[in-house]
């Protein structure tokens, strides 16, 4: 199978729920955002200032964060649910440990300008093989494809310096997915980035990110006392 | 890349002198790879939509009882996962602890009546014949306070538990600053309003601590409740002993 496969065509057997209908559309973009998950719209807005990098580097640097809270969440809850085959097993471990030590990264250059970590809710995906390696590779892929798209964007040379560390990472993780679920690993000459509009809208219609429940109340108890 | 194609004071083998700029260092300080935090761990998930709890794993199966997706003091209602396992359908059915009488109850739910899991390390022992309450992280104990618990008439009951909500900011001294709702419930005070579950929660007559002085109620100092506050989130276990 041929390099250029969409996270539309993986998710032919319901894989990634609510997929991707008309997510070319703007105006369907913002019904599902509200409809979907308040929370979303917080997560996805304009980061706050910090000292460390320009506005707009940390607007980059906040972004990526995001994506990867989404892949290490991912990646960590598959290993938690122990509900993947043993031949994959090494999968999640090693590829949550990664993702896992570039959101400590972002974090940690971010300080307080980092964005929080969202409510994630995989629906199933992560107890499941097939569903679980599709949204792998369409992941791997999205998050090589986002890095590549604000490259050009960043400010800084020594934040460029990471980021590109980070993208070859994920372009390896991208491969590597796309070899376990019987895609071609690296079929093109070269690859396209994807603008920040079209990540979040990918990101957005597969509900992933989730209002985070309601457990606290400001009202008096009834218990037995 | 070859150490010597980026000194511009060298010259690499079969290459001219390099007129690069040498590269930036990057700003990320990436560590080694973070493997999950070892054992210890509890997940949880709200009830996404109301379900009957059955005591197998298949729809042909006794129910057990039937989960709203509120509790009684209207926050999102959760149970703690134990298990997983698939029908003959291949559909995922979860193994939940559930929040009924008789305590320490379980059942099986489907994947998806649930939302998304989250995750904690944290467990709170209850001990009632030292009556003490202590948290722990993992194997290791991170507070610790003397409890009120229910006097003989109105025991405390024993077993496998969880934190399920946390209320604040109410107008009553009696439960002292926050209180904790657990899914535990009293097996003697089966008419009491809202189920008669058991809290954890302040109080205004912290003079009878420690001893046996409440309804089924574990209560602690104001102070020790708001320390508690602080570490113990939703979703920990609870060992009642």
């Amino acid at each position: 199978m041929q390099g250029d496969l969409t996270l539309q065509e993986l998710d032919r057997d319901g894989a990634i729920h609510e997929a991707f209908d008309g997510v070319n559309s703007r105006a369907s973009f913002l019904r599902n955002a509200v409809i979907g998950s308040g929370a979303l719209l917080g997560v996805l807005a304009a980061p706050r200032e910090s000292d460390a990098a320009s506005p707009s580097d940390n607007a980059i640097l906040n972004f990526a964060l995001t994506l990867e809270y989404l892949q290490a969440a991912f990646y960590t809850e598959t290993e938690r649910a122990h509900a993947i085959g043993a031949e994959l097993a090494r999968v999640p471990r090693q590829l949550g440990s990664v993702e896992r030590a570039h959101v400590f990264a972002l974090r940690k250059v971010l300080g307080r300008a980092a964005v929080k970590r969202p409510s994630f809710d995989f629906k199933g995906v992560t107890e499941d093989q097939v569903k679980f390696l599709k949204t792998a590779v369409a992941f791997e892929d999205l998050g090589a494809a986002a890095y590549k798209g604000q490259a050009t964007r960043v400010d800084s040379p020594a934040l460029l310096a990471a980021a590109v560390a980070i993208h070859s990472v994920e372009a390896r993780h991208a491969a590597w997915m796309r070899y376990l679920a019987g895609f071609t690993p690296a079929g093109r000459a070269f690859d396209e980035p994807k603008k920040e509009l079209e990540v979040r809208r990918i990101v957005a219609s597969t509900h992933f990110i989730a209002a985070r429940p309601r457990t606290t109340r400001r009202r008096k108890p009834r218990f037995t006392g | 890349m070859h150490a010597a194609l980026g000194r511009s004071s060298e010259t690499a083998e079969g290459l001219a002198a390099p007129s690069l700029p040498a590269s930036p260092e990057p700003a990320l300080d990436v560590p080694t790879p973070v493997p999950l935090e070892a054992g210890g761990a509890t997940t949880w998930a709200p009830v996404r939509r109301a379900v009957f709890a059955r005591t197998r794993p298949s729809r042909k199966t006794n129910v057990v009882v039937r989960l709203d997706t509120r509790t009684p003091e209207d926050t999102a209602n959760i149970v703690v996962v134990l298990g997983r396992a698939r029908d003959a359908a291949g559909r995922v059915w979860l193994h939940v602890r559930l929040p009924v009488l008789p305590n320490d109850r379980t059942g099986w739910v489907p994947r998806d009546a649930l939302g998304g899991y989250g995750v904690v390390h944290t467990r709170l022992v209850v001990d009632l014949e030292q009556l003490t309450a202590t948290l722990l992280r993992g194997r290791r104990p991170v507070f610790q306070a003397r409890i009120g618990v229910g006097k003989p008439a109105w025991p405390t009951p024993k077993g496998q538990f969880y934190i399920r909500n946390r209320l604040t900011t109410y107008a009553s001294s009696f439960y002292g600053p926050l209180a904790f709702g657990t899914s535990a419930r009293s097996p003697t005070l089966t008419d009491w309003p809202d189920g008669g579950f058991i809290g954890i929660h302040g109080t205004s007559q912290p003079e009878l601590l420690p001893g046996r002085v409440s309804h089924g109620c574990i209560r602690m100092r104001n102070e020790d409740i708001l320390e508690l506050g602080r570490r113990m989130p939703i979703g920990t276990p609870v060992t009642i002993r």
